[in-house]
């Protein structure tokens, strides 16, 4: 009596009085909130639920009957023939993103799921699309990206600490993109500021892995690259035993436990000498 | 037609080489030869290779640049490379092209303070 597999769920149905499978089905297609509507193989709409007059704004009555282009934004003209094209051979097309207009001509990000509608022969007589509405979605989902940029803006400040001398503090994980923006941004202000030495500060970097030891180390060597001069500061025990288990090899770079002890390898660079005010007033050369 | 012209100039005991913006491989090589010449004719002290205008670099060039230094420094000269772009620095580090035992400055007027006062403590360390 049910065709095939389709109502294979629907044994338990036919206990409630009153209401037939099939209409009981029905009933939850009618009351969906995200658009299902069925079509034929060459794109005319058959079916039109009450999730699709809402999100498209076309009533049952305007659909049935045209072909499912007419949703179609004009910059996407191949786009159903291609997915009629997959269910004709008896694909699913599931969680395809894509945008199509309303009546009212503004133009909403959807995800779609096609599959092909079968006879009782199991030949494909047709394809059935659910559409959700995911524009609020599409928005958090940019907003997300707009925030994360912004900590990426913020979290990679680099500062003229001296004359001559920058410092990058390192707050956080240093990811790929975080790096690559690091470095420019360092070797920007080294020009920027004709620094001869820049204090990498690693004080904020709570885990150092591979990737972002060999980060790094790249940044250093660019810096040498340009012609200043990079000393890595806060280098704690924890992160000195990873890097020896890593077996990074820091022999060629200036290392230093504290930024404040970094600094002091600065100004002895920059021939730089910080005394009191006293031995100032002593006469003591400094300077 | 991108000018291949190399600049060389002997300022004091120096030598100031200025490479175009985009060196072709045949002037890369030229570049070298007219180190050598001239390192031979003024027997300078050391030699500024100002690649400010240099917006590429790639592994012939940075070999060219890395062996031409040490010609340099055999015949008794210092090499300094001066005044490379960050965004050239960037893809050098990130090609492996570290240039290894070659002295760098921001600017050829730094390359010149070097050149005329070594401190110990600016060798890449």
């Amino acid at each position: 009596m049910a065709t095939r597999s389709k109502l294979s769920g629907t044994a338990a149905l036919e206990d409630i009085e009153g209401v037939g499978p099939q209409a009981f089905l029905a009933s939850i297609v009618e009351c969906s909130d995200d658009a299902i509507y069925g079509k034929t193989l060459d794109g005319a709409i058959l079916s039109w639920n009450r999730g699709a007059e809402r999100i498209y704004g076309y009533s049952a009555a305007e659909m049935v009957g045209r072909p499912v282009s007419v949703l179609v934004p004009p910059n996407k003209p191949d786009e159903v023939p291609a997915i009629l094209e997959r269910v004709k051979r008896g694909e699913r097309v599931s969680h395809f993103e894509t945008t199509r207009v309303r009546k009212d001509g503004e133009v909403i990000d959807l995800s779609l799921n096609v599959s092909p509608i079968r006879d009782a022969s199991g030949q494909i007589i047709g394809a059935s699309t659910t559409a959700r509405d995911i524009t609020e979605q599409k928005k958090m989902r940019e907003a997300l990206a707009e925030r994360a940029k912004e900590i990426l803006d913020v979290s990679t400040p680099v500062l003229q600490v001296w004359e001559g001398v920058v410092v990058a503090p390192f707050i956080g994980t240093l990811d790929t993109q975080r790096a690559q923006q690091f470095m420019e941004r360092l070797l920007d202000k080294i020009v920027q500021t004709n620094s001869a030495v820049a204090l990498l500060d690693v004080t904020g970097v709570p885990a150092i892995d591979t990737r972002t030891a060999q980060h790094l180390i790249e940044t250093i060597t660019s810096v040498r690259l340009l012609g200043a001069q990079a000393i890595l500061t806060g280098v704690r025990p924890a992160i000195a035993q990873t890097l020896a288990h890593l077996g990074i090899n820091l022999a060629d770079v200036a290392t230093r436990s504290s930024l404040a002890a970094g600094l002091r390898v600065a100004l002895d660079i920059l021939n730089l000498k910080i005394s009191t005010q006293e031995d100032q007033a002593k006469g003591a050369h400094s300077l | 037609m991108t000018n291949q012209n190399i600049s060389l100039v002997k300022v004091r005991n120096t030598l100031l080489v200025t490479m175009p913006a985009d060196p072709d491989d045949v002037t890369v090589t030229t570049l070298q030869e007219e180190v050598l010449g001239a390192m031979e004719k003024y027997r300078p002290k050391g030699l500024v290779l100002d690649i400010s205008s240099v917006e590429t670099l790639d592994s012939f060039f940075a070999r060219t640049i890395t062996e031409t230094s040490r010609m340099v420094t055999m015949m008794g000269g210092q090499t300094v490379i001066a005044g490379m772009r960050p965004s050239v620095a960037i893809s050098a580090t990130q090609l492996g092209l570290t240039m290894v035992g070659t002295f760098t400055a921001l600017t050829v007027d730094r390359a010149l303070d070097l050149l005329a006062h070594p401190h110990p403590r600016r060798r890449i360390r």
